[in-house]
């Protein structure tokens, strides 16, 4: 069921008013029943897989409490523990594995991916192995009643695209009782509406010009410039896209009164590389930083390399580099994370190459960087702007063509000549670029003034009844006007992982 | 080593990694983004080193590292072999 639907509007409107018309203490039920039937609607055959890494994040988690509260000093605690999160996170990521990489590297004939990928997969996946590893870590006591804890993994508003949730921030949310707001049920309005403008106005309406040219078929038929612009124009659609997502999925979130992880604040406005992640797609970031990059870091082998680099090469450069070989680690998970692709591989460690780089040079480039800030939010845009090639071409050769392409066959008069207007079935007009670039004025003024620190949700709530009504009005208005509608996974880009 | 010269000793090593902060009333060193990823893990070897002390990916806590007092306690604590 997409979310840009009737069908889901339908759906969500039944659960809202069903949630603030049924008993408060049976509000979680409620929501686990519309969570699951969210679900089962892309296929029943999918359930099982949703219900397999519920059912072993939820024992592994009883298990590890039980281990818990044994005595610490008492002989084969540790190992206990260690043994039940090595058995738990192999079944979850072996699951993954084999609907998702399996036939990557063995072939179809030990994948199940010939038959289905479950939608979000990767997401609650990721959610419940956090969740395991905070149990072990005992920062919170586990849940003890499975139906609550299978609302945790499922709530159906993060289920397909995230925001990867943590126990100790959404659970108690899912649990608690909550009583009509209107306020909040207009800022979750004002979200949605804003999601999607960012989806159906730019998203969609860029992958018309984005899919016609980047086309491995097809590109060949494009000079540079044209690709150069088909490139910056994936950039806004996939910011559009997924952001555009992440506001829907907020905003009915704060229907139910649940106030949902941030996924992305800003991003081209970062200064670095390792700014760009920590305002893009966040909670994957925050997942790999403290899953991942914390314990490699703080591994014994990694103490002792780091020991030796900084009696090796200096304080500076020595303290650097084992963070640097850590970051790569885990960029290069956030590549294989989006898919087994070997272009989502280099995506991965071109990140993670120019993240290490930038920790290794920092002490020289860090008050240069705060002096001309503007100057390097652009450096690190069209860094970005490098990584996409990888990620939105159909394959790495693919990707290197290109980049060879955009170098080799760019021409400055394309941008006046008509050569961006396309020729042919697929010819592209004035009006779609007006659209896009009153597009993307909008979404600039909106996020810089964001970025100021100011709230506009809050600003837009304080104006008189009539303002906000015609705002709100003229954004209904405006998507179906303006907007396209994909039709590809779902609608979403992000669904797919 | 008394509770004093810790913090001192601590504070020596945040301005070393990351200068320009007012270390010594600073409480939201993490909350306000002062201190990221990389500035942790320089501290944490810095630490490490100076205290003789191991930390765990446990120990990575907002609430440990958001000032220099923060830190001092940790220290102490991992010292005095508790979590």
């Amino acid at each position: 069921m997409s979310f840009v639907s009737l069908k889901f509007v339908l759906f969500v409107l039944v659960a809202v008013v069903g949630y603030y018309n049924i008993p408060k203490r049976g509000q979680w039920v409620w929501l686990l029943l519309f969570s699951y039937a969210y679900y089962a609607s892309a296929g029943f055959k999918i359930v099982p897989f949703l219900l397999f890494s519920t059912m072993v994040s939820y024992a592994a988690g009883i298990l590890l409490g039980q281990v818990n509260n044994l005595p610490t000093e008492l002989e084969h605690r540790q190992k206990r523990k260690r043994f039940i999160l090595i058995v738990a996170l192999l079944l979850q990521f072996g699951m993954l594995f084999a609907l998702k990489y399996a036939h990557w590297i063995f072939g179809n004939l030990f994948s199940l991916r010939q038959w289905l990928l479950p939608l979000g997969i990767s997401f609650y996946t990721f959610q419940s192995a956090g969740y395991i590893i905070d149990v072990y870590w005992e920062k919170f006591a586990p849940e003890k009643s499975f139906l609550r804890y299978a609302l945790f993994v499922s709530f159906f508003p993060q289920l397909l695209q995230g925001p990867i949730g943590r126990f100790n921030r959404l659970a108690q949310q899912l649990y608690e009782e909550h009583t009509l707001n209107w306020t909040q049920i207009e800022q979750g309005i004002q979200r949605i509406l804003w999601g999607f403008f960012k989806k159906m106005i730019l998203a969609d309406n860029a992958a018309r010009f984005v899919d016609e040219v980047l086309w491995w078929n097809n590109y060949q038929k494009y000079s540079g410039t044209v690709i150069l612009v088909a490139i910056l124009g994936y950039s806004l659609q996939l910011y559009g896209d997924f952001s555009g997502g992440m506001d829907i999925v907020k905003g009915i979130a704060l229907f139910f009164g649940i106030d949902l992880d941030e996924n992305f604040k800003r991003p081209y406005f970062a200064s670095s590389i390792a700014d760009f992640w920590h305002r893009w797609h966040i909670t994957l970031g925050t997942w790999m930083k403290d899953y991942v990059f914390y314990p490699i870091s703080l591994s014994k082998p990694m103490n002792r390399f780091g020991k030796f680099s900084r009696n090796t090469f200096g304080k500076q450069l020595g303290r650097a580099l084992p963070i640097a070989v850590a970051n790569l680690v885990v960029f290069f998970l956030v590549g294989v994370w989006h898919g087994a692709n070997m272009k989502f591989i280099v995506y991965g460690l071109y990140h993670g190459l120019l993240i290490a780089l930038e920790g290794l040079l920092l002490p020289y480039t860090r008050a240069w960087d705060n002096k001309w800030r503007n100057l390097a939010t652009l450096r690190t845009f069209l860094l970005i702007q490098i990584s996409w090639y990888f990620d939105r071409a159909d394959h790495l050769d693919h990707a290197f063509a290109l980049m060879q392409k955009t170098v080799t066959d760019f021409h400055i008069t394309d941008f006046w000549n008509g050569t961006l207007f396309l020729n042919g079935a697929n010819r592209i007009g004035p009006w779609f670029y007006g659209i896009l670039l009153v597009g993307c004025l909008i979404l600039y003024l909106v996020s810089y003034y964001q970025e100021k620190g100011m709230q506009l949700g809050e600003w837009l709530c304080a104006k008189p009844v009539a303002v906000r009504f015609m705002v709100y009005l003229i954004l209904l208005y405006a998507l179906p006007a303006l907007g396209t509608l994909s039709s590809s996974s779902g609608g979403f880009i992000y669904a797919q992982f | 080593m008394n509770h004093q010269s810790n913090l001192e000793k601590i504070i020596a090593i945040l301005q070393d990694i990351c200068p320009g902060v007012d270390y010594k009333t600073c409480q939201t060193l993490i909350d306000q983004q002062i201190l990221d990823s990389f500035a942790i893990l320089s501290i944490v070897a810095e630490l490490q080193d100076a205290f003789d002390v191991y930390l765990t990916p446990m120990d990575i806590q907002p609430s440990n590292f958001n000032s220099a007092q923060a830190l001092t306690a940790l220290m102490e604590r991992k010292k005095a072999g508790g979590k």
